[in-house]
């Protein structure tokens, strides 16, 4: 193309060898115009598999929790005589319980588990899961750093009491339902916020079917919960900030 | 199929259009918000489960009662304690900070430490106990074993009566040392008035909350004078409802519109040292018009009218020294006080029904003067306010038991034979305990230092003495200094050996009757966290240390721990009876209860009231009705002395020695015969070329800065005004009129000259400010601890040029001459 | 937006009795201790340093020995009516709460433009230089879970110890109640003033002492005329004091006259009101 001159009067003669062709630009050519949606829809295609597939795998990291604990079993009273309550709220209550001033106890600690498992050679029952616990917990009086699936911002502050006990919520319906979960799930970090998925989201797409208030745990949803339940006064900014 | 630009362009549309449909962007915009929200580097404090220790605050002798608010292990805030006698609920900004001492580690020692650079460095190698025992127990041993134990040295800056205090002074007796000294403060100035006034030995107790006219000479009382939660608590009271109801006035005198000053009903500022004269100017209006309590003065003191001797020679009593000496025109040219104000203050304070005249030198933690204690509590004397209610109460000792006797061996008897360092309980200073200028003196007189081994408890003589640097350059010439302090205090960094306390929240002490309470208390203060670091409480290392040393000097400490030696002490108030261990807020402790309902001990044995002590951190007895007059005073005349036999038996001894002049004068008196036995003003010595040095300097203290031994915690900064503190500069406050006969203006740098030294300042222009004195906070100008204290301002002590008070020697540190010099 | 609080549920207010106040600043350590609020080793730059309850020293000028100096301690006044931060916020990180009457500050949401501080007449309001304090000293350990302590960047400003009320509502539930009764929620302020000088309630019970006490003819609030209605009142028997509350030009202020207390002739004592 080094003349313009000449260059310019070469396209128009080609374009002279097609009917239409004076009246549709070059770029409309079919063929090219079919290359290019195949390379957009390549590129589509390739945007969500980054989108849905990669970035969700490389922005959650999974962790297992430092042992199994299993929940079913700790519930049933059969094989368990410790444990006390009609519902299974009640025998949530049981460890996860309401100190006297009605702050939340969370996690219990280690002394909580030796009420029954106090003697590190003697295991109650005979799982390894048990006997790794006795030996490397119980036996060093180490607490067990466990993943806490629910844990918020140190800005948020939340009155489990004020749910659980004045608001008659189950356990459950924030939690989903831990009762009957005889091996912990495992602990889904977010990379860049250091959240747990259960805080943000169990769902990366963010939409729903039928929301359960136990898939996601952010602000919107506290406040969904309190409008929908008529108390709309607690989504005044200090009742859950800190 | 090649891949032009064109279709790379195209595969890029369909990415960017793509990607919209999936997360990412969404998700990312989110998580990077929330992302900034959680910086690594913010402290997210861990939750627990929330406590409460209640405990007793040891930072000042106060002893206010605190409950230490914990999650779990961690201890998170310190409030007042709503039952405790003392405080019932409020506790002082210093009080309140004091977690920060706690766990501020740059402002601590974490365990037993050697010295590593040079002196005053601060820098030290970590050792063990073990060796740390062993270096400080074969030096002693090596001085006994030369036969020089008196060359061992101890500063002591627990207060008086404290059960490691005791341990300490039995300890230098076990090691054969008569060098035992204290930072001075104003119970020693209190004990030793009350001595010679009233022949008592218990503390002084004024009985505030029950009076109705407190006239406070000098008394800070909202500086943190006594113990700081219990006088703003009466503070409150006083204030309380219709001012036209208000039953109790106060009023302060002071040269200064302090705090106390403003707040006061009145303010009457005399020129600083002259309050003595001032409260002579009170008595003299008050006997003139016969308004004294002339029941009291007869029955119940001496002294007080003219006398003829047994030998047949006349003395004069007070009143005819008041009434020749101090008429309000006279009064008033020594204090510069206008003689109306004085005219009306004496009847104020003569009309009033339960008045008290109080005496103190800003906080208690300097020493103020004999005589003028003594014009103070003549004026208590003359309405009749001793073992009144709402004057000064005369209560009994505290019964704390006495250690069994010590035996000391003979290297011991014959050190303990040898003279004192600082001339205390001589004839030229009988009264005094121990006084720590004088000792300092005989350290920088000598060439080589008469002490080879200094130990320092619980006090930072370096920072807080008013001598002028003196203790500073003494310390550089002892040869081995050891540091018992928690702190990286100024004294500490000059020892080359460290053997750290436990703060006060992580150790069991005792606070033995906080400073003027009108009952007696006893408080135990318990660990609140278990200590953080390497560090032992100092009553346990010294009774540790006693074992090392061995020979007559362990079998002095039979206990276990120091925790025993504090049980044995308080088995005393078991046999008293009739202590309360426990406080009901309904019933302060200053409300006289009707006799037999009031509360009731509630234990049957000694460690069923322990174990009261130990929970609710006290012991005391309430108020009871005034006592009854026989044996009350154990004077040589059995009464109250307005002349005290004391003082002239003692100048009578002295003059028995060397000539009566030459005995006045080393006791540092100017008036001879009765004049020098009662309450009168003696002009201090200029000391100095006035014409050269035409201001005084004054240092003052605030109750928002810890001026003490104890640092002060950072929270407190954020107390201090811009024209106190600025940046590394401190404030001197002077009169707009001073400042303007120097061209001096708001803010500008200036020296303060002293012939003791020099410190640059800058000026504050402060109207309540009497004109030509230079004042200057204390507590400013650390030179040790951490960045948040560490050369923010200068300490006025450095310039103090202080003279001696008569007959007690204390520093005279209200009156430096200085002058200022335009930087 | 509503134009008062009155039918919210509380409206908590704060009195200061200036004439008990000692100046010692207790109020301010126990505000700094109890709300994690931060230190730097100069603070004495006053401008950067964060106080949440302040001191502001005051004197009467009068020449020695009439000189007076009495102090406003100055915690955030809480405005009832359109609080200034609170219409200039653009993140609404601030806001004015109609059931409690308190003014929150979310910190996570704040994004540090610092339009609230420039609109705050009473200087209540403080932005964070810096991070929380000086690292590596293990000063972080006497921090509360109770309060979230704060990232550089944000404003923040004393919130009446929410948390505390907080505290007092997990109590009550415990002990199987709803509602907190009067006192149980204090500040930690006026839980530490050791001369009882600042009372504290809810100003919608007329049975509470805060009620009796702003009715007082003593009683006064700061820049009381520009009508953001402060929940936070003064009460001074001195008459200098109380015109020191705002900035009256010369014949503006009129003293409050109390024959009783007039008539004492205490009140004539050198260095005091004179009318």
């Amino acid at each position: 193309m080094k003349d313009p001159v000449n260059s310019s009067k070469k396209t128009s003669d080609k374009g002279g060898d097609r009917p239409l062709s004076g009246f549709f630009p070059r770029w409309m050519n079919i063929n090219i115009l079919a290359q290019d949606v195949g390379f957009f829809i390549l590129g589509l295609i390739g945007a969500s598999i980054v989108g849905w597939v990669i970035f969700p795998a490389v922005l959650y990291s999974k962790h297992p929790q430092p042992i199994n604990f299993n929940h079913a079993l700790h519930l049933d009273s059969e094989k368990v005589d410790g444990i006390e309550g009609e519902t299974k709220a009640e025998k949530c209550l049981f460890c996860h319980a309401f100190r006297d001033d009605g702050t939340f106890v969370g996690i219990p600690k280690l002394e909580s588990c030796t009420e029954c498992h106090d003697d590190p050679e003697s295991p109650l029952g005979e799982t390894p899961e048990e006997k790794a616990f006795m030996t490397k917990y119980v036996a060093n009086e180490e607490e067990i750093p466990w993943l806490v699936y629910s844990k918020q911002p140190d800005c948020v502050y939340f009155s489990h009491i004020a749910h659980v006990k004045m608001g008659n919520i189950d356990c459950a319906t924030c939690h989903g339902d831990f009762a009957d979960n005889e091996k912990l799930p495992l602990y889904v970090k977010n990379r860049l916020t250091g959240y747990s998925m259960n805080i943000w989201g169990k769902r990366i797409s963010g939409f729903y079917w039928n929301k359960k208030f136990s898939d996601r745990m952010k602000m919107d949803d506290c406040a969904r919960c309190h409008t929908e339940k008529g108390q709309e006064q607690n989504n005044a900014c200090f009742v859950c900030h800190k | 199929m090649k891949l032009t630009r064109r279709n790379f362009i195209a595969a890029v549309v369909g990415g960017i259009a793509g990607i919209q449909a999936t997360p990412l962007p969404w998700k990312i915009t989110d998580d990077v918000a929330i992302w900034t929200q959680n910086w690594p580097w913010v402290p997210v404090p861990p939750t627990g489960e929330f406590t409460e220790v209640s405990s007793v605050c040891n930072l000042c002798p106060g002893g206010c009662g605190i409950a230490v608010k914990k999650v779990d292990e961690r201890a998170v805030k310190i409030e007042g304690r709503t039952d405790y006698p003392v405080n019932p609920g409020g506790i002082c900004p210093v009080g309140m900070g004091g977690l920060q001492l706690l766990y501020d580690e740059s402002l601590r020692f974490t365990g037993p430490m050697k010295r590593a650079g040079l002196r005053g460095a601060g820098e030290f190698t970590e050792i063990s106990w073990g060796e740390a025992f062993d270096i400080l127990a074969g030096r002693i041993s090596n001085l006994r074993k030369k036969g020089t134990p008196e060359a061992i040295a101890a500063v002591d800056g627990n207060p008086e009566g404290t059960t490691v205090s005791v341990l300490i002074k039995r300890l230098m007796k076990a090691m054969g040392s008569p060098n035992y000294v204290r930072p001075l403060s104003i119970t020693d100035t209190y004990r030793m008035g009350n001595l010679l006034m009233q022949g008592t030995l218990a503390p002084m107790a004024y009985d505030l909350e029950n009076s109705d006219y407190v006239l406070s000479f000098g008394c800070g009382l909202l500086e943190g004078w006594g113990a700081p939660g219990r006088v703003m608590n009466a503070w409150g009271m006083w204030h309380d409802g219709n001012p036209a109801k208000r039953k109790t006035r106060i009023v302060q005198v002071e040269s200064r519109a302090s705090n106390t000053a403003s707040k006061a009903d009145m303010w009457v500022a005399p020129k600083p040292g002259t309050d003595g004269a001032l409260a002579l100017g009170l008595a003299h209006v008050i006997i003139k018009s016969g308004q004294y309590d002339s029941r009291f003065v007869a029955d119940h003191s001496s002294g007080f009218d003219d006398w003829r001797s047994l030998e047949g020679t006349n003395h004069i009593g007070f009143k005819t020294l008041v009434l020749e000496k101090y008429s309000p025109e006279q009064v008033a040219k020594i204090t510069g006080v206008n003689p109306k104000t004085i005219v009306s203050l004496a009847k104020g304070f003569a009309n009033a029904k339960a008045p008290v005249a109080i005496y103190g030198k800003g906080k208690d933690s300097l020493n103020g003067s004999l005589y003028e204690f003594m014009a103070v509590q003549s004026l208590n004397a003359l309405k009749g306010s001793i073992n009144r209610s709402g004057g000064v109460l005369l209560p009994d000792p505290i019964p704390l038991s006495n250690l069994p006797p010590l035996e000391v061996d003979a290297i011991a008897s014959e050190g303990l034979k040898r003279p004192r360092l600082d001339q205390a309980g001589t004839m030229r200073y009988p009264f005094t305990d121990s006084l720590i200028n004088n000792f300092t003196d005989a350290i920088n007189r000598n060439p080589k230092s008469p002490v080879d081994t200094l130990l320092v408890f619980s006090a930072n003589p370096f920072f807080t003495l008013p001598d002028g640097g003196g203790f500073k350059n003494a310390l550089e010439k002892v040869p081995f200094i050891v540091s018992f302090s928690p702190y990286r205090d100024e004294t500490a960094n000059m020892a080359d050996l460290i053997l750290p306390d436990c703060t006060y929240l992580e150790k069991i002490d005792d606070i033995v009757w906080p400073t003027g309470l009108q009952y007696p208390l006893y408080g135990l203060s318990k660990p609140v966290v278990e200590p953080l670091y390497n560090t032992r409480n100092t009553g346990d290392v010294v009774i540790e240390l006693s074992r090392a040393i061995g020979e007559s000097v362990g079998s002095g400490f039979p206990w276990e721990n120091f925790e025993e030696a504090l049980q044995a002490r308080a088995k005393g108030l078991f046999d008293a009876g009739g202590g309360l261990v426990s406080y009901d807020p309904d019933a302060p402790a200053w409300q006289r209860q009707k006799a037999g309902n009031g509360p009731k001990p509630g234990y049957k044995s000694f460690d069923e009231m322990w174990e009261g002590i130990q929970s609710g951190g006290m012991w005391y007895r309430p108020v009871s009705s005034p006592k009854s007059w026989q044996g009350l005073f154990n004077t040589p005349s059995g009464k109250f002395e307005f002349c005290s036999k004391l003082i002239a038996q003692a100048i009578e001894h002295y003059s028995n020695k060397i000539s009566k002049k030459a005995a006045l004068k080393n006791m540092g008196l100017a008036a001879i015969d009765d004049e020098a036995c009662m309450a009168h003003y003696q002009a201090p010595k200029a000391g100095a070329d006035r014409s050269v040095y035409p201001l005084l300097m004054l240092p003052y203290e605030m109750i928002n800065l810890a001026s003490g031994w104890i640092p002060s915690p950072p929270f407190l900064y954020k107390t201090i005004f811009e024209n106190q503190l600025l940046k590394d500069k401190s404030f001197a406050a002077i009169n707009p009129k001073t400042a303007a006969k120097y061209h001096l203006e708001e803010g500008e740098l200036v020296v303060v000259k002293s012939p003791a030294g020099e410190v640059e300042v800058r000026i504050n222009l402060f109207e309540g400010a009497m004109p030509g004195i230079v004042y200057l906070p204390l507590g400013f100008g650390h030179t040790a601890y951490d960045e948040f204290l560490k050369g923010k301002g200068v300490n006025p002590n450095n310039i103090v040029q202080a003279g001696q008070d008569p007959i007690s020697g204390y520093p005279v540190w209200w009156n430096t001459p200085v002058k200022l010099v335009k930087v | 937006m509503k134009k008062g609080n009155d039918h919210g549920k509380n409206k908590y207010g704060m009195v200061i009795d200036i004439d008990k106040c000692t100046g010692c600043g207790t109020c301010m350590v126990a505000c700094a201790a109890e709300n994690n609020v931060s230190v730097r080793a100069d603070q004495s730059d006053k401008e950067r340093t964060i106080t949440w309850m302040n001191l502001y020293k005051i004197s009467n000028g009068k020449e020695f020995p009439h000189t007076e100096v009495s102090y406003f301690p100055r915690p955030c006044m809480h405005c009832d009516h359109h609080p200034p931060c609170v219409s200039v916020c653009v993140s609404t990180a601030t806001k004015l709460d109609f059931n409690t009457g308190i003014v929150s500050q979310i910190y996570t949401r704040c994004i540090g433009c610092r339009y609230c501080q420039a609109a705050c007449p009473y200087g209540a309001r403080y932005f964070n230089w810096w991070d929380v304090f000086p690292q590596d000293k293990g000063m972080d350990r006497y921090l509360t879970p109770e309060v979230s302590p704060r990232m550089r960047g944000v404003v923040e400003k004393c919130t009446f110890c929410h948390h505390r009320r907080m505290r007092a509502k997990t109590l009550a539930y415990a002990e199987d109640r709803r509602e907190i009764e009067e006192g149980e929620y204090v500040t930690a302020c006026t839980e530490a003033c050791p001369a009882q000088a600042i009372t504290f309630g809810d100003l919608n019970n007329p049975e509470h002492e805060v009620s009796k006490l702003i009715k007082h003819p003593f009683t006064f609030r700061l820049l009381e005329r520009i009508g953001t209605e402060p929940k936070v009142y003064y009460h001074s028997t001195r008459d200098w004091i109380r015109k020191l509350g705002d900035n009256f030009l010369p014949g503006e202020y009129t003293p409050v006259v109390n024959q009783t207390w007039a008539e004492e002739e205490w009140s004539t004592k050198p260095g005091r009101d004179e009318f």
